[in-house]
């Protein structure tokens, strides 16, 4: 597998978590006693906690387009506010290689300036010298095409204006990672072409769009993949196609009021939905591969323990005990030293993933699985394996292999990604001398 | 077991390398903070003056306000003080006394109040831009900069112009130091406030009545010093509050022409610096929450 078919990612999410304590009216929330009098004082009925995202793993890679799906309240925009930056979560943690921008639904920056200023504000809020902000200036008037209405108070703006305006300052500092929350649902056609080619010049220059809109359809025409959130969980990761398609049929369905149907339609999704996990390797496991740290379960105790045994060199079998079995644990089948460079692994050539096949060409097969999400290839990964309920994708794909593999092991793979990450890993150690500078190093640069 | 290990020995869940990727939204360190709001200096000074013009151009005078509003309440305090109650309480040219000490006292309560809710007040600029959030309550004392200096301008010409005359020494100049220690106090002043705030939205109803005791308390409208003649104890502890050693050098330097007491400097100069660096630090602690509204 060469190197192209791996894109460098350029947002990683590990297990984020967030939740809210929110005031609240539901009489079932109402506290007792001593806090029930502080709350009667401070105006307020109860608390409660809302856990608006339950452990979502995500990854993006350079030049992707994701789509994000789902109902309101279902963690889509606070999952946005996340990655960048503006909120920390309350567990997990979120990796970028370039300072994320975040388009908001509220556009108005200073709503008594006139657009102008804002631009002039914006650009240099990014971090932009004076002299580049000037420069943008130009750039941002084309892109907005706002004409005379440039000068006028941007309170005075239409929301569609606003957004117009808040998009074209947002390119102006030629961003690599956009996350547009809803905010461009109220542009005008003409404002669509614009900005698709805005963004395909990003996604071209190896950035990355995630993308929030309720428009299946607009999902559909503009990602490569698509991902539906439901209650702070990521249900579905795929081809924006299959993804939207079936997220479209869901929301059709209780907009109709079958609810039995969206019910079984989601029990169906989520049945199948397992947590997806990732692992990061970290840099330093990049630069000095030393097993130790590969598996996720060693302590740094442990390792502390193993280290301190070597250096009293060889030690009796009898009396090391535990000990021994540790260090023996952790030296593997691992040289110790990698200076010198090894000769990459070869292995029978795999096939490509399904997931990617369908995700690199979104539009060409486009009418075969239309309107049938049943028909439609999503990989899903089933909870249970007996139990492979319509969303599986039909016989031809990896999914024996799969199942196979999870009844030795627990932890339940998609195959396809399972390949991914052979030639991921191959990829790294290929990559290891290289050493890739850290391309952000100050997240305000 | 050993099928869902690849041949690096690792479980087969899918890697991903952060080679080269950062955590988001991280507080930086506080070398890399104070580069990245140097290299804002230039979004401060718009902030600031954006914040201004927003607030004067609703009004059909604009920016005459500056002049106006200094001018206006001291013709009000003369006419209340000098006028009516004739009174200068044993204290020589009070007028130019109480002008000095309401106008000073107003930048730092302005400072104080304005950096309380700097925080929530640059909530769409949170949401939108990554800088280094001390931008929010930096800008807020240089936007009250901006407004004091029209006063102290007004202020030095009613001062020269209306009777008492005061004595015209090379004292004069000692003004400055004492304004820009009274510009740093006040940012490390709105900084403090500013997470404070941010975290006890109950604080802006307190700030009204810290402010008004800080008034009283800092000898704004009579003499501390003969105030509190009875009261050794609390006149020693007065004469540590900042803003009164600020009003006195101001006064001394500017109305009666007489060298201040060093002691004065050195509280000033100490409460400046050490508030400055504390409210920083306590607000770069921070960082990270500020995008919780």
């Amino acid at each position: 597998m060469d190197d192209s078919e791996l894109q460098h990612p350029n947002i990683i999410a590990e297990n984020v978590q967030v939740r809210y304590t929110v005031n609240t009216n539901d009489p079932n929330y109402r506290a007792k006693g001593l806090r029930r009098l502080t709350n009667a004082v401070a105006g307020r009925r109860g608390q409660t906690t809302v856990r608006a995202l339950r452990g979502v793993n995500f990854v993006a890679r350079e030049g992707e387009m994701i789509g994000i799906v789902g109902a309101n309240g279902s963690g889509k925009s606070t999952f946005l506010r996340n990655v960048a930056g503006v909120e920390q979560p309350d567990r997990g943690r979120i990796l970028v290689r370039y300072q994320p921008l975040l388009l908001g639904v509220s556009a108005a920056l200073q709503p008594a300036l006139s657009g102008s200023e804002n631009v002039r504000l914006g650009c240099l809020a990014m971090g932009l010298s004076p002299e580049e902000a000037e420069d943008a200036f130009d750039y941002v008037v084309e892109l907005s095409a706002l004409g005379a209405a440039i000068h006028r108070p941007m309170g005075t703006y239409s929301s569609g204006m606003g957004a117009r305006l808040r998009f074209a300052i947002a390119l102006a500092a030629r961003p690599k990672i956009l996350l547009i929350d809803e905010a461009l649902s109220t542009g005008d056609a003409t404002f669509a072409e614009r900005s698709e080619q805005a963004m395909d010049k990003l996604l071209a220059d190896a950035g990355t769009v995630l993308l929030v809109n309720h428009a299946a359809k607009v999902i559909q025409e503009l990602c490569t993949r698509a991902v539906w959130m439901h209650r702070g969980e990521i249900l579905m990761n795929g081809p924006a196609e299959a993804v939207a398609e079936k997220y479209r049929w869901w929301a059709w369905n209780v907009a109709k009021g079958k609810q039995d149907v969206a019910d079984k339609l989601l029990h169906d999704v989520v049945s199948n939905a397992v947590k997806e996990e990732i692992e990061i390797l970290e840099p330093e496991l990049s630069k000095n591969p030393i097993p130790r740290h590969a598996s996720r379960t060693a302590k740094k105790k442990r390792i502390s323990t193993a280290r301190h045994a070597k250096k009293l060199g060889p030690r009796n079998n009898t009396e090391a005990g535990r000990a021994t079995y540790e260090s023996d644990n952790d030296r593997q089948i691992w040289p110790e030293k990698l200076d010198t460079p090894i000769s990459p692994a070869r292995f029978p050539a795999l096939p490509k993933p399904a997931l990617e096949t369908k995700s690199m060409t979104p539009r060409l097969n486009e009418g075969a699985n239309t309107l049938k999400p049943a028909k439609a290839r999503v990989i899903l990964r089933a909870a249970n394996p007996n139990d492979r309920a319509s969303t599986v994708a039909a016989g031809d794909d990896l999914t024996n292999r799969r199942l196979a593999s999870r009844n030795g092991n627990n932890t339940v793979q998609d195959s396809a990604i399972q390949q991914k990450s052979h030639a991921g890993i191959l990829n790294v150690e290929n990559k290891l001398e290289n050493g890739r500078t850290n391309r952000v190093e100050d997240t305000y640069q | 077991m050993t099928e869902t290990k690849n041949p690096l020995g690792l479980s087969s869940i899918p890697s991903v390398s952060s080679d080269g990727l950062v955590p988001v939204g991280r507080r930086a360190s506080l070398r890399n903070y104070l580069t990245a709001l140097w290299n804002r200096r230039h979004f401060i000074i718009a902030e600031s003056r954006a914040k201004m013009s927003s607030s004067t151009r609703k009004n059909m005078l604009g920016y005459g306000w500056l002049f106006f509003n200094p001018l206006l309440s001291v013709l009000a305090y003369w006419f209340i003080f000098g006028f009516i109650l004739q009174t200068s309480r044993g204290v020589p040219n009070f007028l130019g006394f109480l002008v000095i000490g309401v106008f000073f006292f107003g930048f730092t309560g302005k400072c104080m109040t304005g950096g309380t809710g700097a925080i929530r007040a640059g909530a769409s600029m949170i949401k939108g831009f990554q800088f280094p959030r001390a931008a929010l309550p930096i800008s807020t004392v240089v936007r009250n900069f901006l407004d004091f200096m029209p006063t102290v301008l007004v202020m030095t010409i009613v001062l020269a112009v209306v009777p008492p005359l005061e004595v015209i020494t090379w004292r004069v100049v000692l003004v400055i130091p004492v304004i820009v220690l009274q510009t740093l106090f006040n940012v490390g002043l709105a900084c403090l406030f500013a997470r404070l705030g941010h975290r006890l939205p109950d604080l802006t109803n307190f700030m009204s009545i810290v402010s008004r005791f800080w008034l009283y308390g800092s000898g704004v409208f009579f003499s501390l010093e003969d105030r509190l003649a009875d009261h050794p104890m609390l006149q020693t502890i007065m004469q540590y509050n900042p803003m009164h050693a600020y009003l006195t050098i101001v006064r001394n330097s500017l109305l009666y022409g007489v060298d201040s007491d060093p002691r004065l400097w050195i509280i000033g100069a100490a409460w400046a610096l050490g508030l400055m660096i504390v409210g920083f630090l306590f607000f770069w602690r921070g960082e990270e929450n500020y995008g919780r509204l």
